[in-house]
């Protein structure tokens, strides 16, 4: 990371983060309509921003695909394969919170409605690239991902247009009639966006570090979800417990998805100034 | 597309109509698989009539989907052995002939184990159709072209991946999804005749188009990324 | 070689104008994070005969892969007789490790097919490059059941058959009889004394003392030698 510019970028989504998390949480009124499931709703925060920054990230992948078949240039793989990681990252986020809210507004974790079919496919879809990256030959891997990336964006349509028979019971996004509850959505949205960026950023960097140092591959974010989903089935066994207990668990889980693919970022830049360090010390011999 | 692709596409379909002919691969691993999913799936359901027609539409599918996975695997399997592939890429035969005639070839393979698997799927299921003949007709042929067209190309990126026999469903699944589902929509409501399977046909149709067109488009790229 | 084929040849040569068979320049492949060559550089003149030796993780396949355009150099170029090598594949034969034909068809099921990719439709071609490989045309077993000498043969059959005047072997002598290793090495001479530039990589140098024109070493995957045979041989 040369930029000057990143600690203040990092500090800045910090604090927006915060902000939105203290608007999610506490600062914007309770919606009282039932549906919506009371305090759970406040899931809604982090949920609504996830989901957006995720199909962001899948559309910039795409260009960034067709960018690299194009003109064959690194950085635009570089900047697929970042888009792609943490477009997964941020559905396996949506997708999480989208089943703890579900748990206690219908009682049960998952429905087959349109909505959330298309965006398990969707899903399912980048993880199918992610895994592709991972398993290809070395020399072919980025043009196969380019090629993958534009045959699943042009799934997308036929994904939503195949889906639409399906009884909707996902609810419109309609509740959001006072400016306090649009306020805290909005907070949260800007910080949702800054965070995907600066990781995006920072995901990008270190792949462009990595085909500088010969990249491979390195752990891939695609796992998570489901191993700590299977534990919080047996927490919440009735459906009608405290509402905000739900948010509570939601916002705790979409920080332990976000940890845990820094973490593992983490890990990877450690392995990397290694090899980097080995590579001068063989090169001063 | 030029008369000489049309001539090599003929050319490779005939090669691979031979070797089929010859070893029997792909034929008897699919028809093999096809007739154990019946069976399980006979066992596990043990389904009336009425209800056989609502979940035929399905379980002919499932089997379909796998069996094109083994019977794509297994053609691709052979232009590897022996490195035959690569003789193939050194010769300036243009590789859209080499896909389309895979393509075909598979389509053949897949159709002539549905010509098996229907009369099969009557017998075990006790079923009847109360819809046309020629709209299931018209269903069996766009979704066998929409699960071979995408999967012959996936195939064509899965051999150059470790583990690659597990690596084309991995790809090719959660891709045809929205075709299966119409797939499945379509064959039930012919069977069932509740409504009209048109729509779903229509959705198959454009579905094939634009997906034979970007493999088109992409394969070269694909089949030379070493 | 039959009149016919012989002007077929003549022809190609005239296409080719003065250019170089083979211009490697600045080539290195990167695999993961191991360079398997790094910034070779190498022009071949036509019509003679270049053997290409190393130790075994050298990088001589994958520098004969990159020459036949199956795989792309992480950095660098290829020209063949002055072209892109994906422009130029009608004028190469590349004979790989693995012999490139399929185990359920005859030998001259094998070449029909292939040669239609060359769009050759005649027998007579085939039929000639069978002969020269020394097997018969008429032979109706699959190569499944062939023997390793004759599968050999059959390669190198595959990679001739249109005449190339440029030829790439990778180890045409492994796992082969001595009798066929001789008759291969027999037919190679006869093609480079009719002008074909031939590339070979093998260990067996004994069987070409009297072809080959000049060794090229790597190591590690830099080019680190040319040196003529007849220093080789003193």
């Amino acid at each position: 990371m040369n930029s000057k510019l990143y600690p203040f970028f990092v500090g800045l989504v910090f604090v927006l983060l915060s902000y939105g998390t203290y608007q999610g949480l506490v600062a914007a009124p309770p919606v009282e309509e039932l549906a919506a499931g009371g305090e759970a709703q406040r899931i809604f925060y982090y949920h609504v921003p996830a989901a957006i920054v995720s199909y962001t990230l899948f559309a910039l992948n795409f260009l960034a695909s067709l960018i690299y078949l194009w003109k064959r240039s690194s950085a635009a793989d570089a900047f697929a394969v970042a888009t792609a990681e943490v477009g997964v990252v941020f559905a396996s986020v949506t997708l999480a919170l989208g089943m703890i809210w579900a748990r206690y507004a219908w009682g049960h974790w998952w429905a087959w409605d349109m909505r959330l079919t298309t965006f398990l496919i969707l899903w399912l879809l980048y993880v199918s690239y992610l895994v592709l990256r991972r398993a290809a030959e070395a020399g072919s891997s980025a043009v196969m991902a380019a090629a993958l990336a534009v045959i699943i964006f042009l799934d997308v349509p036929f994904n939503y247009m195949a889906n639409r028979w399906f009884r909707g019971n996902h609810p419109e996004p309609v509740t959001l009639q006072s400016p306090a509850l649009k306020y805290a959505l909005f907070a949260n949205m800007i910080a949702f966006v800054a965070f995907g960026a600066v990781i995006v950023w920072f995901r990008y960097a270190l792949e462009r570090v990595e085909q500088r140092v010969a990249a491979i591959h390195a752990q891939r974010a695609a796992q998570g979800a489901f191993s700590l989903a299977l534990p919080a089935m047996f927490f919440f066994q009735n459906s009608h417990g405290n509402p905000i207990h739900y948010t509570y668990a939601g916002y705790t889980v979409a920080w332990v998805i976000y940890i845990g693919y820094l973490v593992l970022l983490t890990r990877k830049v450690a392995k990397l100034k290694r090899e980097e360090q080995e590579l001068r010390r063989s090169a001063d011999r | 597309m030029s008369s000489s692709v049309l001539k090599l596409t003929a050319v490779n379909l005939t090669k691979d109509l031979r070797l089929e002919w010859r070893s029997r691969d792909v034929f008897n691993s699919m028809l093999f698989f096809a007739v154990l999913v019946v069976v399980i799936f006979s066992f596990s359901f043990e389904p009336t009539s009425e209800e056989a027609r609502r979940i035929a539409g399905g379980l002919f599918w499932v089997a379909f989907l796998f069996s094109t996975v083994v019977a794509l695997n297994q053609s691709w399997a052979r232009e590897l052995r022996n490195g035959v592939l690569d003789a193939y890429r050194i010769s300036p035969s243009p590789p859209e002939a080499l896909f389309f005639g895979k393509c075909l070839g598979n389509f053949v393979f897949v159709t002539a184990l549905e010509c098996l698997m229907v009369p099969l799927f009557v017998l075990f299921y006790n079923l009847s159709s109360a819809g046309s003949l020629w709209q299931l007709l018209l269903v069996l042929a766009l979704g066998t072209w929409a699960l071979v067209i995408t999967g012959t190309f996936f195939a064509v990126m899965s051999i150059r991946t470790r583990n690659r026999e597990l690596m084309l469903p991995l790809l090719l699944i959660p891709l045809s999804i929205p075709a299966v589902v119409n797939m499945v929509g379509a064959t039930t409501n012919i069977l069932t005749a509740d409504s009209s399977p048109v729509p779903q046909i229509k959705f198959l149709a454009v579905y094939c188009v634009v997906f034979t067109t970007a493999c088109f488009l992409l394969f070269e790229t694909v089949l030379n990324a070493e | 070689m039959p009149p016919a084929h012989q002007a077929l040849k003549d022809t190609e040569i005239t296409l080719s104008t003065t250019a170089p068979p083979v211009q490697v320049q600045n080539v290195s492949k990167i695999f993961g994070r191991t360079a398997a060559l790094r910034n070779v550089s190498v022009e071949l003149e036509r019509g003679r005969f270049y053997v290409l030796r190393g130790e075994n993780g050298a990088g001589k396949s994958t520098l004969m892969r990159i020459i036949a355009g199956l795989s792309h150099p992480t950095q660098g170029q290829v020209q063949i007789f002055g072209v892109n090598n994906r422009e130029a594949l009608d004028r190469m034969g590349y004979m790989a490790h693995a012999p490139l034909v399929y185990d359920e068809l005859s030998g001259m099921e094998n070449l029909r097919f292939f040669a239609q990719l060359y769009g050759i439709s005649s027998d007579a071609p085939l039929e000639d490059a069978m002969r020269r490989v020394g097997l018969d045309p008429t032979l109706t077993r699959h190569v499944g059941q062939y023997s390793q000498g004759m599968r050999q043969r059959l390669s190198l059959a595959r990679a001739i058959f249109h005449l190339p005047p440029l030829v790439l072997l990778d180890e045409p002598f492994s796992n082969v009889d001595p009798e066929s290793a001789n008759q291969i090495a027999k037919l190679l001479a006869d093609m480079r004394s009719t002008g074909t530039t031939i590339l070979l990589i093998t260990h067996q140098l004994g069987l070409l003392a009297n072809i080959a024109d000049e060794f090229l070493f790597l190591s590690a995957g830099k080019l680190v030698s040319r040196s003529p045979a007849s220093q080789v041989h003193a």
